[in-house]
């Protein structure tokens, strides 16, 4: 079917969005010093700057397509896999989270050398670089077969155009950069959902002769309205399947497993601003996220119903997201929705790429290097590799592209990379007596039952639930199932054969010592009485110790002593906490409202000249 | 509409999803990782528990209005 492919109002309007966000995040390029401040923003934004950057990294350009599909086929049970989240919040929120920010793991396969071994290391590594480029390249094309249509450039051209801009904010400004932008692109694509969504229900009060609202919601069929699906019927979009697959083997891998969202969550201040953005963004973003990407499906659905002929003949389901754009909005409209669909691309990527830069140069460069390098070198180091991974990105598009659809693609990558690490982190972090070789055992062993489950779906059969076996095309979504259930039966079952980790060893790094992790990450016992937070002016004091001094009134007041961990932000809560230094209360002096920082303190937070600071005892 | 249509979705996803989330729950209890005894952390359970709460109360609202208005 041919559909819209934009007037010139629209092509303007997306090209001005390209520009815009490049600028934009080109501009924080300034806030990021050394490899922390690349990779992980400085550990210093506030909870709902995290939020924010979370939602927009969460929803791809694939996510409009893919959803808007299955609520045009489906109805409202298009959004089971955002609600089916908060299962596994409890463990995420004081399991791993504080976890991998007290012990200060820099990436997944980190944690997996100091839990287990090197070579555990390296087989995580390769696992989850392998799936962040494919998605990273499923996300190109993704986008690419949209824009390709409107500017009609050819595919692969497009591809390397949309590389080449997300590479020019990225390079410069990192994970700063990646949050701004990210903060600034979410609420670009949850009010550009939402407008679809105004759109279509106005279009539907104005062509019925109902209200849009009710002429929306009588327009649809009860089974339509339904907010799970059918439970094991039919193959290819079934609730328990897709319980398996998205509302286990997905939730447990993107809380525990994405490298991009956990190093989101270490750029927080702290745990607690983590675990804010965490709820918040499960409790009210996601669920808004679920109307934002799947109400043009729905509106398709109503129009079909309520407004016949209005939809082309014979409107393949796919295509209903555009189709429906095209219908309810006007040029410069349908340029801006669109132009969602790039934030939603370019805000996924750069994550996606940022995180696999972080991965090499933490997970190989460094061990491997030879030399000790210095931070300038291994920020450039990093800075390059980002371009690489897009490179390398842009090179599997054509792979991706030969598949039957992206969907096909996307859910090939899930099922194949996901379970044997999700396992492996899973009974990594609680069960003590997970062991080295089972780890290994795991990843080798598992994937190769799982490959023999692809080949003989006879062996998934037993884990079925009912749903029908599609000749040739195996099961697709209950596959997960069988997948979680061989990698931990080879986890376990070699974990009792092998010999127990010493428990020095796995210190700090189960949920059994999250207790202890604060003292650790301290290095001294920690100081938890509840002071006041202040404002103080500061004073610049050309010392080399990385200490803030404080009035001894002042000091009182936060209930704070020497050797204390000290947080300090600019006064302007609207920054989010883009100026700010942490560092350690030095010993006090006698001059209240006064806070004496460093040279380098004020090259971190770029604090400006006559305005208050903020400060905050942590520990 | 049948019982594996409506209800029968939703006590698979809150009986399975309820025993991860419940052992999930007395994990971190048991292990101190979240204590009630916190002033800060005694918030977080009436979160955690209104999380599960809120998005059961959600679903079975939505099939009670999808069984209504057949």
């Amino acid at each position: 079917m041919d559909i819209a492919v934009g007037t010139s109002l629209d092509r303007i309007v997306i090209f001005a969005y390209f520009a815009l966000v490049m600028g934009f995040g080109a501009y924080f390029g300034k806030y990021s010093k050394n490899t922390t401040d690349y990779f992980f923003g400085g550990r210093r934004f506030a909870w709902w700057l995290i939020t924010i950057s979370i939602v927009a990294t969460g929803v791809g350009s694939h996510s409009f397509v893919k959803y808007s599909t299955k609520a045009y086929q489906y109805g409202l049970s298009s959004t089971m896999t955002y609600m089916n989240d908060w299962f596994f919040i409890p463990l995420f929120m004081f399991g791993w989270l504080p976890i991998i920010y007290y012990t200060k793991v820099r990436s997944i396969p980190e944690y997996f050398e100091r839990r287990f071994n090197r070579t555990a290391r390296y087989l995580a590594t390769m696992m989850t670089l392998l799936y962040m480029i494919g998605y990273v390249a499923i996300q190109f094309l993704t986008l690419a077969t949209a824009l390709y249509r409107i500017y009609n450039i050819p595919l692969m051209l497009t591809v390397i155009l949309i590389a080449i801009a997300t590479t020019i904010y990225m390079h410069f400004g990192g994970q700063t950069s990646v949050i701004f932008t990210d903060l600034f692109q979410g609420f670009i694509l949850i009010f550009a959902g939402l407008l679809l969504f105004f759109l279509g229900i106005q279009y539907l009060g104005d062509h019925t002769a109902l209200s849009g609202l009710k002429a929306f919601w009588m327009n649809l069929s009860p089974e339509e309205k339904l907010p799970l699906a059918h439970f094991n019927h039919p193959p290819d979009f079934n609730f328990v399947g897709i319980f398996w697959q998205d509302g286990v083997a997905g939730s447990v891998g993107f809380l525990f497993l994405n490298q991009g969202l956990i190093m989101r969550f270490m750029a927080a201040k702290s745990v607690n601003e983590g675990r804010k953005a965490a709820a918040f963004n499960v409790l009210l973003v996601l669920p808004i996220s679920a109307i934002v990407v799947s109400n043009a499906g729905w509106i398709g659905r109503a129009i079909f119903n309520a407004v016949p002929g209005a939809l082309p003949e014979g409107l393949a389901a796919n295509d209903v997201f555009v189709a429906v754009t095209n219908i309810v909005s006007s040029p410069g409209v349908f340029g801006f929705i669109i132009a969602a669909l790039c934030a939603a691309l370019m805000s996924t990527a750069d994550t996606l790429v940022n995180a696999s830069s972080a991965i090499i140069v933490n997970d190989i460069y460094r061990p491997l290097a030879k030399k000790v390098k210095t931070e300038k070198q291994q920020l450039e180091f990093a800075r390059w590799t980002s371009v690489a991974v897009k490179v390398i990105a842009v090179t599997l598009v054509p792979f991706f592209n030969s598949f039957d659809s992206i969907y096909e693609a996307h859910g090939w990558f899930h099922s194949t990379f996901t379970p044997p690490l999700v396992v492996g982190v899973f009974l990594g972090i609680f069960w003590k007596r997970f062991t080295t070789p089972a780890v290994i055992a795991t990843f080798l062993g598992g994937a190769f039952l799982m490959i023999l489950g692809q080949f003989y779906p006879e062996l998934v059969s037993p884990f079925s639930h009912g749903i029908e076996l599609r000749p040739g095309r195996g099961y697709s979504y209950i596959g997960a199932l069988y997948n979680i259930v061989v990698c931990a039966s080879v986890g376990v079952i070699v974990s009792l054969f092998t010999k127990p980790e010493p428990n020095q060893k796995l210190s700090g790094l189960t949920i059994f010592d999250v207790n202890k992790l604060k003292a650790i990450f301290k290095g001294s016992p920690v100081n938890e009485e509840k002071g006041e937070d202040l404002c103080v002016n500061w004073v610049l004091d050309n010392t080399e110790m990385d200490v803030i001094r404080f009035s001894r009134k002042n000091m009182a007041l936060m209930k704070a002593n020497p050797g204390d961990l000290v947080y300090i932000q600019d006064s302007r809560w609207w920054l989010g906490g883009l100026k700010s230094a942490h560092s350690i209360f030095g010993e006090p002096h006698d001059e209240d409202g006064i806070a004496y920082i460093n040279p380098t303190h004020l090259d971190h937070g770029q604090f400006v000249k006559g305005l208050a600071l903020k400060a905050e005892k942590e520990m | 509409m049948d019982f594996a249509q409506t209800w029968l979705p939703f006590l698979y996803l809150y009986g399975v999803g309820g025993i991860a989330f419940v052992l999930g729950m007395i994990l971190i209890l048991r292990t101190k990782a979240l204590r009630v005894s916190f002033d800060r952390h005694k918030k977080w359970v009436f979160v955690l528990l209104y999380g599960f709460i809120f998005y059961a109360g959600i679903h079975a609202f939505f099939i009670y209005l999808a069984i209504g208005s057949q």
